[in-house]
């Protein structure tokens, strides 16, 4: 098997601007907008991609947050945010992630409760059935 | 619904689950309260990236049998094992050992030979499964059918003899479709399709024409004339999984969590957030700041970093190296 992508994400940041107009994108060299930052997810697709982009858009002091994978053979996602200036895109992104672990970790207790409760009403239900 | 009487809503904000039916190889239920992206990727990392165990090398030593060797190599793989307790089991990437061990693999071992006139059948339940394992469940051909054989991976007509050993793997349904712990995943929001995410095609009148989904009734139809609304957005999504067997469906979703959480996670590691270290300099950043790899090292997104991105060695330690490593050092080197 030669596949080895689905090691945990490793990252990669390109360079970004907090203050003072457009600068050089340090890996592409394209210009880019102020207090804009691109981050490449390594080993990462669209369900990181579209879960973080919809949430940074929610978030506030964002501007505008995208995201792309730029060919479907290449395990990477590129993340563009761009916020106010207030915050740097990074403190957003890190606190998005922060909420989102957070927001799963209420499902998983939530379904396991719902589960547990499912599973003591179904025995109750058959020891009741069993009686004539 | 009869436990809505039984809600007692713990956690009235955030996600929201209501469970409709349960078995030992189904889970239904009702994810509410959050939006399309986070169901979404629920979905797709149930669906692709939950661990799960199977055959990924076969040694053919006798085939004598009419199907061809590769042939029954992928059948091998495609038979489910016994999942559960992944969590012991390592990446063999990961592993310390040189090629395999028993903290890595599961060996499979057949050896069937034919002599009787009859048509033979070899079923999972054939296969030998290795004592060297980390619990005594890992790696058991899943087998669910009343007569208790599993999986048919071969006839053999007399005379004819198979003699195979299996090395089981950990992988994820990503890298390979057998690694998947889901049959099939239902996913379904919006069932009147008030937000017109659907355009359904029609001969004359498409609300005729199409079968109404079951979970229409749990949902307001759209009221006569009612204007459409643009900025209405899904926020009920109707879950129907169905496990492969290899692992519980609730189980299945509770690894879905985690394996999100864990990507969560690591992004944050990757972002460089130690807050006691980041507080020291993060007053008037510099732009390079932002990079994951500049509090480190100067070597920042040069080769190195970007070459251990895909280096194994330090994918995989990735959540430790940095942290015990002389590289922690160097990272306080930043005042």
């Amino acid at each position: 098997m030669c596949a080895t992508w689905p090691i945990p994400n490793s990252l990669q940041s390109s360079d970004s601007i907090q203050e003072g107009g457009p600068k050089v994108n340090a890996l592409s060299g394209r210009l880019v907008p102020p207090n804009t930052s691109d981050f490449i997810l390594l080993k990462e697709d669209h369900t990181l991609g579209n879960l973080l982009s919809e949430h940074l858009k929610q978030a506030p002091h964002v501007l505008m947050a995208g995201y792309k994978v730029g060919h479907p053979n290449v395990p990477e996602v590129m993340i563009r945010l761009q916020t106010d200036g207030t915050v740097t895109p990074r403190e957003v992104l890190i606190d998005t992630c922060k909420q989102l672990i957070a927001a799963y970790g209420q499902l998983g207790r939530e379904f396991t409760r719902e589960y547990e409760l499912r599973r003591m009403v179904a025995a109750g239900e058959q020891e009741n059935g069993g009686k004539p | 619904m009869e436990y809505d009487t039984m809600m007692m809503d713990g956690e009235s904000l955030g996600p929201s689950v209501k469970i409709s039916a349960a078995d030992s190889t189904h889970v239904d239920f009702e994810l509410s309260n959050v939006d399309l992206s986070f169901a979404n990727s629920l979905r797709r990392v149930i669906q692709a990236e939950v661990p799960t165990i199977a055959i990924d090398l076969v040694e053919i030593e006798v085939n004598t049998s009419v199907l061809a060797d590769e042939f029954i190599a992928h059948r091998l793989g495609l038979i489910p094992l016994d999942s559960r307790e992944i969590d012991q089991l390592n990446y063999t990437r990961d592993c310390d050992c040189d090629q395999s061990c028993g903290k890595c693999t599961v060996t499979l071992t057949l050896h069937a030979k034919c002599s009787s006139d009859e048509v033979m059948k070899v079923y999972a339940r054939d296969l030998i499964v290795g004592i060297d394992r980390p619990n005594n469940h890992i790696g058991n051909p899943v087998i669910t059918d009343p007569e208790g054989q599993g999986s048919l991976i071969a006839k053999l007509r007399k005379g004819q003899e198979l003699k195979i050993t299996c090395v089981a793997k950990k992988g994820i349904a990503k890298e390979h479709a057998k690694w998947a712990p889901t049959a099939a995943v239902g996913f379904e929001y919006d069932p009147h399709n008030k937000l017109h995410h659907l355009d359904l095609w029609y001969e004359t009148d498409a609300v005729a024409e199409w079968p109404k989904s079951k979970y229409a009734e749990w949902e307001e139809p759209p009221a006569e004339g009612e204007p459409f609304d643009y900025d209405a957005v899904p926020s009920r999504f109707y879950f129907e999984v169905e496990s492969a067997g290899n692992i519980e469906p609730d189980a299945i979703i509770q690894e879905g969590i985690k394996e999100l959480q864990r990507k969560l996670a690591g992004l944050i590691h990757g972002l460089g957030e130690n807050d006691d270290m980041n507080d020291t300099y993060n007053g008037p950043r510099s732009p390079d700041g932002m990079d994951g790899g500049a509090p480190w090292q100067d070597q920042g997104y040069t080769t190195p970093y970007a070459g251990a991105g895909n280096a194994s060695a330090w994918g995989g330690g990735g959540a430790t190296a940095y942290g015990t490593t002389p590289y922690g050092n160097s990272g306080s080197a930043g005042w």
